[in-house]
C-alpha cells in the first residue's frame, strides 16, 4: 500500500457512522494541544490586520485561499475568504496539525503542477478566472489534497474564532449558527406551533 | 464529610478502576454501604467551568477523548489481517478519558432495554456463525435498578408514552425536555405513517434536580462536558455523592496497568502509574474493573502471571471476544422553515416500532429511530456521505440551509461474533510502555441490513413530514466504536463467559467486572442506561457478598 492509498483509506473512514455517540469526522493527524494558546495569539494578529503567512509562501497561501474560495464561495453571505480560513490553515499546519504538514506541502505542489499542466500559459491557480478554476477542480476534487483542504477550510470557517479563522464569526453568520450560553423554547418554527403530545390508546403493541 | 484521601499503600476494601458510567455508580453504592473505596481514573478531573463550546478541541483535537499520541490503538477487519494504526485522531475504541468517563461526553439517550433483549436467543433461535445468546438475567430482575437509574442518576421522560415500553415500577422523576422542531417533524411524519413516536427519555435534567440546575439548552451535549451540570454525568452526581461518604477517594491521572494476584489466585490489588509516570502498588481486598469494554479487557489481558498465562479471568479464552459497536444509519431533510437544531438537547422524539427483530424482514436485527442533527457547525458541514454536495455553490447552499435541517437516525443491533474483539497488539505500546489495544471488527451482514432497513424508514418519515429535500448518509461498515460492548460477557457457563450473573469473574473470586463488557447482546444502540442499571445491581450484590464474607 502506498501513501496515497493510506490517505484514500482514511477518506473512506471519514464517511459517517451514525451511532448514539453521534457523527464523527476524522482528522489525519494527532493534535498538539499546547499550540492552542499560540493559535489564539495568531488569531488576534489576523483580526487586527497584521496577518501574514507563517507556513505558506505568499504564492502558496494565495492558491490555498483561492481554492478555499471555490469550496465555499463568497456571495450575498461570506465564504471561506471572508472567514480568513486560509489563516486558520496556515496556523494549524504549524501547530496542532503539523503532522500532516509535509504531506500537505507535497499535495499542494502536485496540485499546482497539475494546474499548470492542464492550463499552459496560466501562472497560478489563484490568478486564473473562476470558470477556469472550477473546470480544473472538477478533475481533482477526489484527491486527498482536495479532501484535506476541504476539511481544513470548513474547520477554518466554523471553528471558534480564537483559532484564527471564522473571522468575526462570519462563518457562523453565513451558516445561521448562534453560539450562546443558553436558549429558551421555542427553538424553531415547528415547535412554536406544537400543540402537545397526544398519548396513544392504552393498548399494548408487543 | 469530605473526600477521603488514603495513605500510600493503605489497604482498602475496594479498588474500582474507572470513574465513568459504571465505576461512578459502583463507587457510590459501595461507599454508601460502608466500604472504603479507591477509584482510579487515568484522565484528569475537570469541572463544569473547565468545559467549553469548542468544536475543534472536542472533536478534532481529542480535548477529552483518548488520544492516539499517548494511547495508540490498531485496527483490522478480520483476524487474518495485519492491524494498522489509523491515521486519524479518532481511535477504533473511542471513549472520554476523564473523571466521569464517557458519561461526561455522552448524548444522554437513556432507553431501557426491553424484555426481549435478555431472551432473544430463546425466542428467535440460534444464528449460524454467531455467539448469539440469552442473558443469565431477565428484564424483571433488572427493572428495580433501571428505576434506580431514573431517580438516582436523573432521567427526564414520559412513562408509558410508547406502546412498546417495557413495564416500569415508577414514573420518571422529571418531565420530558421541551420538544424541538426536529421532534415535532419526526412525530408528524411518523404518525402519518401509523408509527408511535414518543418523548425521548434523556439523562438531562428538565428541571432543577438534586442540587443540579436544569438544562439551559445550549446545544453542546454530544461530545462535550455539560457546562450547566444538567447532563446527568457521574462527574456531577455519583462521584461527589461517593466522596461525601468520607470513605471514597477519586485518584485522577492514575493509570492502572496491572491487576495483581497471589499464589491462591486471588487479586491483591493493582499497579498503577501516577501523573509523573512513577509506579505504585495499591493493595485491596477486592477489585472492580469498570474501565469500559476496551480498557477492562486490555487490563485483564495484560495482567498475565504464571498462574494466568493468557490473562486474568480468561480461562475460557473469551476475554475480549464478542465486541459489539452497534450500527446506525440516517437520512437528512431540509424543511421550509427554521428548526435551529443547534439549540438544546440532541434528541426529543424517538420511536420503537421497529425495536423487535422480525423474521419477515429476512435478517436478524432491531432498532429505534430518533430525530436529531449533528448540532455543531463543522461536523455538520463535513458530512460528505451519500450524494451530499461537497464544494461550490451547491455546497454553500446546503450550508446556508443549516437552520432548516434535521436528521432521522436509526440505532441498531450488532450480533456477537467471536472474531470481533479487543486484543493486545503484538508490537505497539502506549506512552507508558504498556501493550496497546488492537481492535478487530467487521459487521455481520444482518447488522448492515438492519441499518439499511431503518434508513429507508427514516427516509419515509422525513418525506411524510414534508421535507423539501432529503439526503441519505452511507451505511458503512464500522471502523470504530463509541459503544464498547460484550468483551467480557456475563453467563452461567464458565467455559463460554467471563463473569457470572453477579459480575464476579468465574476465575478470580474477589475480582468483579462491570461496564459495557458485561453485555451479552448489544441492545438497540443506547447502552449507558443499561450499563448503569447493571452497575447498581452489581454493587448491590457485591456489597452483600462482602458483608457476608463471601468475597
Amino acid at each position: 500500500m502506498n501513501a496515497s492509498d493510506d490517505t484514500q483509506d482514511d477518506i473512506s473512514r471519514r464517511s459517517f457512522l451514525l451511532s448514539s455517540g453521534g457523527l464523527f469526522t476524522s482528522v489525519w493527524v494527532a493534535s498538539q494541544w499546547p499550540a492552542i494558546a499560540a493559535a489564539a495569539q495568531h488569531a488576534e494578529h489576523v483580526s487586527n490586520g497584521s496577518a501574514h503567512f507563517e507556513f505558506f509562501s505568499a504564492a502558496d497561501g494565495a492558491d490555498v485561499e483561492a481554492l478555499g474560495a471555490q469550496i465555499v464561495p463568497s456571495g450575498s453571505t461570506g465564504g471561506a475568504r471572508e472567514a480568513h480560513a486560509v489563516y486558520f490553515i496556515d496556523r494549524s499546519l504549524l501547530t496542532y496539525f503539523s503532522a500532516m504538514a509535509p504531506g500537505y506541502r507535497l499535495g499542494l505542489a502536485d496540485f499546482q503542477a497539475k494546474f499548470r499542466a492542464a492550463n499552459p500559459g496560466s501562472a497560478a491557480f489563484a490568478a486564473a478566472g473562476g470558470d477556469q478554476q472550477i473546470a480544473f477542480l472538477k478533475t481533482v476534487d477526489r484527491t486527498p489534497f482536495f479532501e484535506i483542504t476541504r476539511m481544513l477550510t470548513v474547520l477554518g470557517m466554523f471553528s471558534s474564532p480564537k483559532y484564527g479563522g471564522n473571522h468575526q464569526g462570519s462563518g457562523w453568520k453565513m451558516l445561521g449558527f448562534v453560539d450562546q450560553h443558553a436558549f429558551a423554547p421555542p427553538f424553531g418554527y415547528y415547535d412554536a406551533e406544537y400543540k402537545g403530545f397526544v398519548p396513544y390508546p392504552a393498548e399494548k403493541h408487543v | 464529610m469530605s473526600a477521603r484521601q488514603f495513605k500510600p499503600g493503605e489497604m482498602v476494601d475496594f479498588v474500582v478502576v474507572g470513574s465513568g458510567a459504571a465505576g461512578g455508580v459502583v463507587a457510590r453504592e459501595l461507599s454508601q454501604a460502608g466500604f472504603s473505596v479507591l477509584v482510579f481514573e487515568q484522565g484528569p478531573r475537570l469541572e463544569a467551568a473547565d468545559f467549553e463550546h469548542d468544536e475543534l478541541k472536542y472533536f478534532f483535537l481529542n480535548g477529552i477523548t483518548n488520544d492516539p499520541r499517548h494511547s495508540p490503538q490498531t485496527f483490522r477487519k478480520l483476524p487474518t489481517d495485519t492491524a494498522q494504526q489509523p491515521r486519524s485522531n479518532l481511535l477504533p475504541a473511542s471513549y472520554a478519558r476523564l473523571v466521569g468517563g464517557s458519561s461526561t461526553h455522552y448524548t444522554a439517550n437513556f432507553w431501557r432495554f426491553h424484555e426481549i433483549d435478555f431472551n432473544e436467543r430463546s425466542v428467535l433461535g440460534s444464528i449460524a456463525g454467531t455467539a448469539f445468546a440469552d442473558w443469565p438475567i431477565t428484564y424483571q430482575e433488572l427493572e428495580p435498578y433501571y428505576t434506580k437509574v431514573d431517580w438516582e442518576v436523573g432521567v427526564s421522560g414520559l412513562a408509558n408514552a410508547s406502546p412498546f415500553d417495557p413495564p416500569r415500577s415508577k414514573p420518571y422523576p422529571m418531565p420530558p425536555l421541551p420538544v424541538k422542531s426536529s421532534g415535532v417533524l419526526l412525530e408528524r411524519g411518523a404518525r402519518k405513517l401509523g408509527l408511535h413516536p414518543f418523548p425521548a427519555p434523556m439523562a438531562i435534567a428538565s428541571q432543577a434536580y438534586r442540587g443540579r440546575s436544569q438544562c439551559v439548552h445550549c446545544g453542546f451535549c454530544m461530545g462535550f462536558g455539560c457546562e450547566a451540570r444538567a447532563k446527568s454525568s457521574t462527574l456531577y452526581n455519583m462521584i461527589p455523592e461517593a466522596e461525601a461518604t468520607g470513605r471514597c477517594e477519586i485518584r485522577a491521572l492514575s493509570y492502572v496497568y496491572h491487576v495483581d494476584t497471589d499464589a491462591q489466585g486471588r487479586t491483591t490489588g493493582v499497579h498503577y502509574f501516577d501523573s509523573n509516570k512513577n509506579t505504585h502498588f495499591q493493595p485491596a481486598r477486592a477489585v472492580v474493573l469498570s474501565a469500559n469494554g476496551a480498557e477492562t479487557t486490555r487490563l485483564l489481558l495484560n495482567s498475565t502471571s504464571n498462574r494466568f498465562p493468557q490473562g486474568l479471568a480468561n480461562s475460557s479464552g473469551m476475554v475480549g471476544k464478542h465486541l459489539m459497536f452497534n450500527q446506525g444509519s440516517g437520512a437528512q431533510g431540509i424543511f421550509e422553515h427554521e428548526l435551529n437544531e443547534y439549540k438544546s438537547v440532541q434528541v426529543t422524539r424517538i420511536l420503537h416500532d421497529f425495536y423487535d427483530s422480525d423474521p419477515k424482514r429476512g435478517f436478524y436485527g432491531g432498532g429505534g429511530i430518533d430525530a436529531r442533527i449533528n448540532p455543531q457547525p463543522a461536523l455538520w458541514a463535513l458530512d460528505s456521505g451519500g450524494d451530499l454536495p461537497r464544494w461550490g455553490a451547491d455546497f454553500k447552499a446546503r450550508l446556508e440551509a443549516f437552520p432548516r435541517a434535521m436528521a432521522s437516525t436509526g440505532h441498531t443491533t450488532s450480533l456477537a461474533l467471536e472474531s470481533n474483539s479487543i486484543s493486545i497488539d503484538p508490537t505497539l505500546k502506549d506512552a507508558w510502555g504498556i501493550p496497546a489495544i488492537r481492535v478487530t471488527y467487521k459487521d455481520h451482514p444482518d447488522d448492515l441490513a438492519m441499518a439499511k432497513f431503518l434508513q429507508d424508514r427514516s427516509y419515509e418519515i422525513l418525506q411524510a413530514a414534508g421535507a423539501q429535500k432529503i439526503w441519505r448518509n452511507d451505511v458503512a461498515e464500522n471502523t470504530f466504536g463509541v459503544h464498547l460492548l460484550g468483551t467480557a460477557r456475563m453467563g452461567n457457563d464458565p467455559a463460554t463467559s467471563v463473569i457470572d450473573k453477579y459480575h464476579r469473574t468465574h476465575d478470580v473470586r474477589n475480582l468483579f467486572l462491570c461496564d459495557g463488557s458485561s453485555f451479552v447482546t448489544s441492545g438497540r444502540g443506547q447502552p449507558t442506561m443499561t450499563i448503569q442499571a447493571l452497575a447498581f445491581r452489581a454493587a448491590d450484590y457485591i456489597g452483600q457478598f462482602a458483608k457476608r464474607n463471601e468475597i
